[in-house]
């Protein structure tokens, strides 16, 4: 998927790369934002209740 | 490189930064939000008089006690000389003890605990790990560390005299008179509540680290400021 998705950005493979970091950014950007904190009270790694940590 | 195996990376990726997230993100956005909460209440005071000389005592005759606020409402801050450098100095204190009010930063008020500076129990909750690891350190207390609550009007200094771990269920530590809910109270204590876990210290929640402080006077504003705060 990953290789798919750099075979088809456009330009050398100097602009590849910074799209495909920019693409990343993106992604990071949208799980700390919206999907992490949506989905923390469900997901407690640590703790075993979660209602004070 | 197969479909599979990408989709496994990306879901250990993901958790991986589920991690980076919840350890490092929830407090850079929980401490930006605390910080603008204390600039708000310090817009609210008078301007700083200078330092009258000689410097001010503590005072030890009864202190003013602050009408009761309503929830997410800032009380005032909380200064621990123990955590300069280490953590929000100084944090805010609110009403109330729900997620949206912890999750800030802040050291939550027990509502049904009493005011500061009043006969009884001034319990405080925060977070140990996470959204500002507010009482992270609270381990690192000694007997005789001073934890200072400012309000509008006030300083009210308190010294720690001891902690205690318990299990989350023992709820009567926020008691007037700690572990004696039916006790009629006659000292004024402060007293810090956050997570513990026998297995994993500030990483874990099943258990409380409790932290005891009695009142040890107080000072008006106007007349300076106690010698631990910077």
């Amino acid at each position: 998927m990953y290789a798919w998705i750099f075979r088809h950005l456009p330009g050398n493979t100097f602009w590849r790369v910074v799209q495909s970091l920019v693409l990343v950014a993106a992604v990071v950007a949208v799980l700390f934002l919206w999907v992490f904190p949506a989905v923390a009270p469900y997901l407690t790694l640590l703790e075993g209740d979660p209602a004070v940590g | 490189m197969g479909g599979v195996g990408e989709l496994f990376i990306t879901l250990g990726v993901v958790l991986g930064l589920f991690v980076v997230w919840q350890l490092w993100w929830t407090s850079v956005e929980a401490n930006a939000q605390a910080q603008a909460v204390v600039q708000e209440f310090r817009a609210t005071l008078p301007p700083a008089n200078p330092a009258p000389a000689p410097a001010a005592e503590l005072r030890t005759d009864d202190p003013p006690v602050p009408d009761a606020v309503g929830y997410g409402e800032t009380i005032g801050t909380l200064v621990v000389p123990r955590w300069y450098g280490l953590t929000n100095n100084a944090m805010p204190i609110a009403e109330g003890t729900g997620m949206d009010v912890l999750d800030r930063a802040m050291a939550g008020h027990y509502e049904t605990s009493q005011q500061v500076g009043e006969v009884g129990n001034f319990a405080l909750a925060g977070h140990r790990r996470t959204h500002g690891n507010s009482f992270r350190h609270v381990d690192e207390l000694e007997e005789g560390d001073q934890i200072i609550v400012e309000t509008a009007e006030t300083w009210y200094v308190y010294e720690v005299t001891d902690h205690e771990i318990v299990t989350p269920d023992q709820v009567d530590v926020v008691a007037p008179v700690p572990h004696h809910p039916d006790e009629k109270p006659t000292e004024r204590l402060l007293t810090l509540t956050t997570c513990h876990s026998l297995s994993l210290g500030e990483y874990g929640n099943d258990h409380r680290w409790i932290t005891y402080a009695t009142f040890v006077g107080w000072m008006d504003r106007a007349d300076g400021t106690p010698d631990q705060v910077r």
